[in-house]
């Protein structure tokens, strides 16, 4: 499988790393591109053009560890911030928008309420993606008391 | 402008699109997954699921800083209890309410809803203008002055006939603005002005003496 | 006192029943007939079906001459907006309804609407029953 653009949307996760780091592996093989994304999700009860000083500094702190997981793995990377109501649509635009041939993303795996759930953001994209998806699991053992 | 609908059902879908389409920002709030969903595919992230009568839903909307709130569902009583929680709690500057039992007007603009639009006057209107024989037809709502512009129209059989308009006896409040007669020219009527058969009048009146000025023109 | 009751499910049938040994005049309403049967054999108001958020339907049940308006269907907005027309249109002295939502409840109380937030009842009575 070869990938050419890469769009590796990132949410603050330990499973960032991780993706971010296979998105550079597969694209070196054919000097493809990756972006990392963050998309900073708004409430309501706020105008879609506020500007919230900790969440942007949050987002940039979140896409600069990217950018220096890509460092490590000596790999170039480009960088995007987005600000929406929600995360699954602006991903799906983006990739269309640049003609990505591959969504990589880190989850973790969670329990609402005692129950295995994806959120949303993840069966969004699944959904809606003009392209392949690979979904990265950060697989952590559990504590055994 | 901020607007939120609550309600997406037909009324409240079509309303969306057009009100975006103006360039509002708009929520829909929906209690209904199916629906949401649907608009969701449809419109994008313009929908909320909750219901619009809940404190706890309009928080998550962002109510405080709308600008006007529009209710639609097609229970009169959601729409009322979400216009007024918008109202007294939110200090949502406009509140608008559909309405199905026309009944439900007076009650809604005593507690505060700003405009009730009712599709079942509004077909009413449409048959009173369509149908000529129609006594009384409605032409506009004066809304916040409480006043309307009606037409009454002069039929062979009414007892008025022949009488001057200073001899009948108006509801106080309404005024004879003008009169269009058979040749089609319209004239302001004085006190002397004799009314005839297929005379058509245009009168200014408040809603509570509608049907008074009915009977003062057209005889009981 | 004369008194009307909107909802004849177990509340408002239980509280009929009391309101007419007790002597007054009650009369229910309820947009079901089959619900009056909660209504015990001996019970000496009337037992009307219609909907309460219906003018006619509330002069037809005598709201304009009554001292108590009761909503007790199971809809906080319908027993809101029949409590209101009983208050703002027909000048019912006394208005009173149940509002499950508790959020609801609290701001109806400061437009005047008299309310009981059987949540907020229930929960507090078995919190009591449970910590003595």
């Amino acid at each position: 499988m070869d990938f050419n653009r890469i769009l590796v949307p990132v949410a603050g996760t330990e499973a960032d790393d991780e993706a971010t780091r296979l998105a550079c592996r597969f694209a070196r093989r054919t000097k493809g591109k990756v972006r990392a994304i963050y998309v900073i999700t708004l409430k309501r009860s706020l105008p879609l053009d506020a500007e919230i000083e900790s969440e942007t500094r949050k987002a940039e702190e979140i896409l600069a560890r990217a950018q220096s997981v890509a460092d490590e793995e000596d790999y170039e990377i480009e960088t995007d911030l987005l600000q929406a109501r929600e995360a699954g649509p602006p991903i799906v635009e983006e990739a269309v928008e640049y003609n990505v041939d591959l969504i990589l993303m880190g989850i973790k795996y969670k329990r609402a309420f005692g129950q295995f759930s994806l959120g949303s953001v993840v069966p969004y994209i699944l959904e809606n993606a003009p392209c392949r998806v690979i979904l990265y699991h950060q697989y952590t053992a559990p504590v055994s008391g | 402008m901020y607007i939120i609908v609550v309600g997406g059902g037909r009324v409240g879908y079509y309303l969306t699109r057009a009100l975006l389409a103006e360039g509002h920002e708009v929520l829909i709030i929906e209690k209904e997954a199916r629906v949401f969903q649907g608009i969701t595919d449809e419109l994008g992230s313009v929908c909320l699921r909750g219901d619009g009568c809940e404190v706890a839903t309009l928080i998550d909307a962002g109510t405080d800083r709308a600008d006007m709130l529009i209710a639609v569902t097609g229970d009169d009583d959601d729409n009322l209890v979400a216009c007024q929680v918008a109202k007294h709690r939110f200090k949502v500057p406009r509140t608008i309410a559909r309405i199905s039992n026309p009944q439900n007007e007076v009650l809604f603009k005593k507690l505060g809803v700003d405009v009730t639009v009712s599709a079942t006057n509004i077909i009413l209107e449409n048959i009173e203008t369509e149908v000529s024989t129609h006594p009384l037809t409605h032409l506009l709502m004066l809304g916040d002055r409480g006043l309307e512009i009606v037409d009454v129209k002069i039929s062979p059989e009414s007892t008025t006939i022949g009488k001057s308009v200073e001899t009948l006896s108006l509801p106080s409040g309404s005024v004879l603005s003008l009169i269009i007669r058979r040749d089609n020219k319209p004239f302001v009527p004085g006190t002397n002005t004799v009314i005839q058969a297929g005379d058509q009048i245009i009168a200014v009146t408040p809603p509570e003496s509608e049907e008074s000025l009915r009977i003062a023109l057209r005889g009981s | 006192m004369k008194i009307v009751i909107m909802g004849c499910g177990r509340v408002g049938a239980r509280l009929a029943s009391s309101l007419d040994i007790d002597g007054h005049q009650v009369t229910i309403l309820d947009t079901d007939s089959y619900s009056f049967r909660r209504l015990p054999a001996a019970f000496g108001g009337s037992a009307l079906v219609g909907n309460g958020l219906d003018g006619e339907v509330l002069k037809g049940a005598g709201v304009e001459e009554s001292d108590v308006f009761v909503a007790l269907t199971q809809g906080d907005n319908r027993n809101i907006m029949a409590c209101q027309i009983a208050r703002q249109i027909f000048n019912v002295p006394r208005v009173v309804c149940r509002i499950y939502d508790p959020l609801r409840q609290e701001l109806y109380g400061t437009l005047g609407v008299e309310s009981i937030s059987s949540t907020i009842v229930m929960a507090d009575l078995f919190k009591e029953k449970l910590e003595g």
